[in-house]
């Protein structure tokens, strides 16, 4: 009897269970279908390229279609750590990243604080001003510096010599040059940092101020107690950005201005690879270098994540 | 209870105060806003300069000309650069924003394990610089036989982590009721992006493809690495070849770099508080 009972409902399943939709049939097929665009060109541009480097990584070769690739083993990374180039390349990395932090961090940081009350159409008209660097592509940044910092033209050096003082050469010193880009990295970023700090500022609670200033509360003791820790997220989000960023920024000016020089001054890592790869042509430094810094790095974003994480989960 | 005390004695205190944070507010926000825009101002003047007043110091040119504009024309392909720079930007601005509405779709409207696992993968595109894996995307582009070609600058940019993780973030914030109706009512994906999504998420739209094309358009590392000739150069490059070649020639030098420089200006003049906005919002790329 139940079998019987039964029949109708199964002879009914029967062809329903044929004519199920595809989404129930292979549920993973539209997603896949939505994700393929953009998976395909991350894997075809990034992934696959970053296990390329990796492979490259063993083998000396020097780009050419016709000449062999001869598997070193990790002979590439062995002679690039024996390398003074890249110490020099790494120390100079260091300077870049801890000198564009008073540009992209304190002093914006400094100049929100001190200017949490300009509001209105003021504000709306200085914070309109200072951000059109951060519209200029870096190469045009590049070229007018290079005239602005210019020794015997330049306005920067015509106003050194009107006070009464020789003129600099801000691009061809040794001891100068690698600060002189850390300026023109910061000028473009100065603004825009600025606008951040001053955004995070403005979504504090203005009753919580006037309690403060009522208790008897200094205005430094307000901006250190109350701002600071509020603006917290924004001041570890460009602090993270600046260091895994910032000597990156700098590439382009380093490639228009100095080339590196003078005598390897202003060589970071980012263009050692560069020069490494299509200077002279020694893809197996290059990609070695690549990778080492690519795992530096990595590990320096991953803490960057964390406290980034930890910043922006604090009670407010 | 001290609240009830104190204010007698901060009142009298309060306005020279205020007079004095409001003058100092104004003083650094302008001498931040002259640090900006004067090297901006002494570019166009000295492009505007005639050659024998070119080493001048003086704030506006005697006899203003458009001569080094004339110039850069005769030197180098300068309209050519423009278009192609135009060309690559809004291209690859579209392409990014399409295959980042699907994605973003996807991630939103499918969340498992799996989408999750893959979302992760696409932030860490993030840690990987241009330089590391730049001897490979140069081998690619070659055995394509795209060097030195337009295709070339908007392949690599068809899609990217930057633009797909943006638009999750405003996707994410949809009201899931509004998905849930258009599914009862038997919608497919296609038109729930296309006719319910996409109207709503239009200003998030804009505002990412405003930014985009304008990191597009000063784009420099990767054009750096496939072009070889002026003709299929971007406007970037253009002026680094300029550079390059007649690296002394103030005048027509700065006139090149201000063309380069006017198109963005322009858009930013007109979408101003957008820009600014959508700038902070994402931080850096």
């Amino acid at each position: 009897m139940a079998n019987v009972l039964d029949l109708p409902a199964r002879l009914g399943a029967l062809p329903a269970r044929r004519r199920r939709p595809l989404a129930l049939r292979a549920p993973w097929l539209a997603p896949s279908l939505f994700l393929a665009p953009a998976l395909g060109t991350l894997a075809v541009w990034i992934y696959w390229p970053l296990v390329e480097t990796f492979r490259l990584s063993f083998y000396e070769w020097n780009l050419l279609p016709m000449a062999p690739q001869v598997f070193v083993g990790l002979e590439n990374y062995q002679r690039l750590l024996e390398l003074p180039e890249l110490r020099q390349a790494a120390w100079n990395t260091l300077l870049y990243t801890v000198g564009l932090l008073p540009l992209t961090v304190a002093l914006p940081l400094a100049v929100a604080l001190a200017t949490r009350d300009a509001r209105g159409r003021a504000g709306a008209i200085y914070r309109a001003l200072i951000f059109v660097p951060m519209m200029i592509a870096p190469v045009v940044v590049a070229v007018i510096w290079r005239w602005l910092l210019n020794p015997e033209h330049g306005v920067v050096n015509a106003i050194i010599r009107g006070v009464g003082l020789p003129a600099v050469r801000f691009l061809d010193d040794p001891g100068l040059a690698l600060w002189s880009i850390v300026f023109i990295t910061g000028w473009k970023l100065v603004g825009f940092s600025t606008l951040i700090f001053a955004a995070a500022l403005t979504s504090i609670d203005r009753s919580l101020i006037e309690a403060a200033r009522l208790d008897g509360a200094t205005e430094g003791q307000i901006a250190r107690l109350i701002y600071v820790p509020l603006v917290m997220p924004a001041i570890v989000l460009l602090g993270v950005l600046t260091v895994l960023h910032g000597a990156q920024w700098s590439f382009v000016y380093i490639n228009v201005l100095t080339r590196g020089g003078p005598l390897q001054s202003t060589t970071n890592l980012y263009y050692l690879l560069w020069e490494y790869g299509f200077s002279s042509f020694a893809i197996g430094w290059s990609t070695a270098a690549g990778m080492l810094l690519f795992v530096v790095f990595g590990i320096a974003a991953l803490f960057g994540v964390r406290l980034m994480n930890r910043s922006d989960a604090r009670p407010r | 209870m001290r609240a009830h005390a104190e204010p007698t004695q901060s009142a009298p205190l309060g306005p020279p105060t205020a007079w004095f944070a409001a003058a100092r507010s104004h003083a650094l926000l302008i001498a931040l806003s002259l640090l900006s825009l004067l090297p901006l101002y002494w570019m166009i003047v000295t492009a505007l300069r005639p050659e024998n007043e070119i080493f001048s110091t003086a704030p506006w040119p005697e006899n203003p000309t458009l001569d080094n504009v004339r110039r850069i024309l005769d030197g180098m392909p300068l309209f050519r650069m423009l278009a192609n720079t135009a060309l690559v930007a809004a291209a690859s601005t579209a392409a990014q924003l399409v295959t980042a509405l699907l994605a973003a779709y996807a991630f939103a409207r499918w969340r498992n394990r799996w989408t999750r696992a893959i979302f992760g993968l696409l932030t860490l595109t993030w840690l990987i610089p241009a330089q590391v894996i730049m001897v490979p995307n140069y081998l690619l582009v070659t055995s394509f036989g795209m060097l030195d070609t337009l295709a070339a600058l908007i392949l690599p940019h068809v899609a990217s982590a930057f633009a797909i993780m943006l638009l999750y973030q405003s996707l994410r914030a949809f009201p899931e009721e509004l998905i849930d109706a258009a599914i009862t009512d038997g919608a497919g994906n296609w038109h729930i992006l296309w006719r319910v999504i996409v109207p709503n998420v239009r200003p998030a739209l804009a505002s990412l493809g405003i930014l985009l094309f304008i990191s597009s358009w000063n784009d420099y590392f990767w054009p750096l690495l496939v072009t070889r000739s002026p003709d299929s150069a971007v406007i970037q490059i253009g002026l680094q070849m300029f550079f390059t070649q007649e690296g002394n020639q103030w005048g027509p030098l700065m006139a090149a770099a201000s063309v380069a420089s006017l198109p963005i200006l322009a858009i930013y003049a007109v979408l101003q508080k957008q820009i600014v906005e959508s700038f902070l919002h994402s931080g850096l790329k």
